[in-house]
């Protein structure tokens, strides 16, 4: 593509991936013993975002509504998959529930953001499609993987209290609710913390992208906010549907405390 | 005796638990029934399983099956809260949070199956019956029947007038206001008192509380949520004699006002059982009890 001001071209990569290997190198000099992973995470980083660039610069040319979904779907599974590898200690039969919450959330995204305040034309516009779906489900899958994680530890954690909890004639979801917000909480940390440092300490990776790019910072701004707003709520969002369909995995159907060996 | 003399019965418990890849049954088929202001002793080596028939009445035991009558009502007409919210488990490690003492005592009535109920205890405060059943269901056990069913009906039309806006805004509120109204600092102090809890400071952290302390702070929530049937597991465990006899005494008080409440004991006999019942490999005997 020429709309960058300045292109990189393949020495530029030689060097970024150079950089990698000199730092993986001395990892290694130092015993850390994380060289090789950090320069394997390199260079599968290196061909992703390559063959992203490829696919939606071919989906932008193509600019075929069916595509743009497909492509969509395929970054959907993708999450799923990432979400469950990165949670711990979650009982398997999620990807239906975590599926369901990134579908939503991505959903109300693009009705919301995309058709709402920005309004392309055509209205599935993939340059602003593609993108901000990646976006949001970057922040929603490491959300969900840390909300997901820090449920399931906490139920266990909190076994004693849930039984007292029951035992005084609590429901299901009053004896989980504790381990509910702690995890969405601790799944939001990040994106809080985003909001508030960004424009002070960091310029966020997308408004720096439009200002290298040459667009006007101000615009670049004004995107990057929309896309900020948006991204928190319906993380908030996605948690919150995610917790309300996987807590009722700890507990039978009489209301009963499901210990880990039985979900 | 006939069921409806008998305010809680259990016939046909079984549990059987997995342990690794097998399934071990801990007991089968046994048969209790306790009638109200009664007190039954469960003794027996430890892992015959006293806990997980105690958890099995209260219906808290996912391993266990059973058909239970409260009142003969059978625990079909009932939901799991309901069913708890009369036959109250009081598990051997005292579980308090909250910040202070009066907040973990406040507890229970801050969930849901008591939203709506009307003040505790009645006029009476400081007297120890309070800690028990009202009068109406205590003095005639036959009437009792009939009280379950009322507050069951009640309980059933309560939960089905709720809106949905309002069930959304429940979802995360917490109801502290309700619980201040149902149970004021004044009544949870005069019923400390009543039980001889006077040394517990209502502001402290529940976490200062003694051994001693925290197992009668647990068991003063409990009875303040007026069950008819209390499933005490172990409650005098660990604690030294004087307080071992504060708490049994604190339970006798409750019987008299006509609680009927089954002990898990390790300690020797009190005197305070009208029953003392076995488990034993799987089967359940009964002597009757040396009552003071």
């Amino acid at each position: 593509m020429t709309g960058n001001a300045y292109d990189i071209d393949i020495w530029g990569l030689l060097v970024a991936l150079t950089m990698v290997a000199i730092a993986a190198g001395i990892s290694e000099l130092m015993r850390i013993n994380i060289g090789k992973t950090l320069l394997w995470s390199a260079c599968r980083a290196l061909l992703q975002l390559c063959a992203m660039g490829f696919i939606i610069g071919y989906v932008i040319r193509a600019n075929n509504v069916l595509l743009v979904f497909a492509v969509i779907a395929v970054m959907l599974v993708a999450a799923v998959q990432i979400t469950l590898s990165r949670a711990k200690g979650v009982p398997k039969g999620l990807a239906g529930p975590v599926l369901l919450s990134l579908t939503i959330t991505m959903l109300l995204m693009i009705s919301l953001v995309t058709e709402l305040v920005v309004r392309p034309h055509p209205w599935y516009a993939p340059q602003l499609v593609v993108p901000l779906t990646g976006m949001l489900l970057g922040n929603t899958v490491s959300a969900l993987a840390v909300g997901l994680s820090r449920f399931y530890e906490s139920m266990n954690e909190r076994r004693d209290e849930i039984d007292t909890l029951l035992a005084l004639g609590s429901t299901a979801w009053e004896a989980a609710r504790p381990s509910i917000v702690s995890s969405i909480r601790l799944g939001l940390l990040p994106t809080t913390a985003t909001l508030a440092s960004c424009g002070i300490v960091t310029i966020p990776g997308m408004m720096a992208g439009q200002v290298i790019a040459g667009g006007d910072p101000l615009e670049a701004a004004k995107y990057q906010f929309v896309v900020f707003a948006a991204i928190a709520a319906l993380t908030l969002v996605a948690d919150s549907l995610i917790m309300a369909m996987v807590y009722r995995t700890c507990f039978t159907a009489d209301d009963q405390y499901k210990p880990p060996e039985m979900r | 005796m006939s069921s409806t003399e008998h305010i809680f019965t259990a016939s046909k418990v079984t549990c059987i638990v997995p342990a690794q890849g097998e399934r071990r049954t801990i007991f089968e088929n046994l048969d209790f029934a306790i009638a109200s202001g009664e007190i039954v002793d469960l003794v027996g080596p430890s892992g015959s399983g006293k806990s997980s028939l105690l958890t099995a009445f209260a219906r808290l035991n996912p391993h266990a099956t059973g058909s239970f009558t409260l009142a003969g009502h059978d625990s079909d007409e009932f939901t799991p809260q309901q069913w708890r919210h009369e036959v109250a488990y009081l598990p051997q490690k005292p579980i308090l949070p909250g910040e202070t003492v009066a907040e973990a005592i406040r507890l229970p009535f801050t969930l849901v199956i008591r939203a709506g109920a009307d003040s505790i205890g009645g006029q009476n405060a400081g007297n120890a019956a309070t800690v028990a059943i009202d009068a109406s269901t205590a003095a005639a056990p036959a009437s009792a029947s009939d009280a379950a069913a009322g507050r069951f009906a009640n309980a059933q039309h309560r939960i089905g007038k709720v809106g949905l806006g309002r069930k959304l805004m429940a979802l995360f509120r917490n109801n502290d206001q309700q619980a201040h109204k149902l149970l004021t600092d004044h009544k949870i102090r005069m019923t400390l008192d009543a039980m001889g809890c006077e040394d517990i400071d209502l502001d402290r952290p529940p976490h200062d509380l003694s051994g001693g302390q925290a197992a009668r702070v647990s068991l003063a929530r409990t009875l303040l949520t007026e069950p008819k049937v209390l499933l005490a597991d172990e409650v005098d465990a660990g604690l030294d004699d004087e307080n071992a006899e504060k708490v049994a005494d604190i339970m006798a008080t409750a019987a008299a006002g006509g609680m009927a409440i089954i002990r898990i004991r390790h300690r020797p006999p009190d005197g305070r059982a009208s029953r003392i019942a076995t488990l034993t490999n799987g089967t359940l005997s009964e002597q009757a009890g040396e009552q003071a």
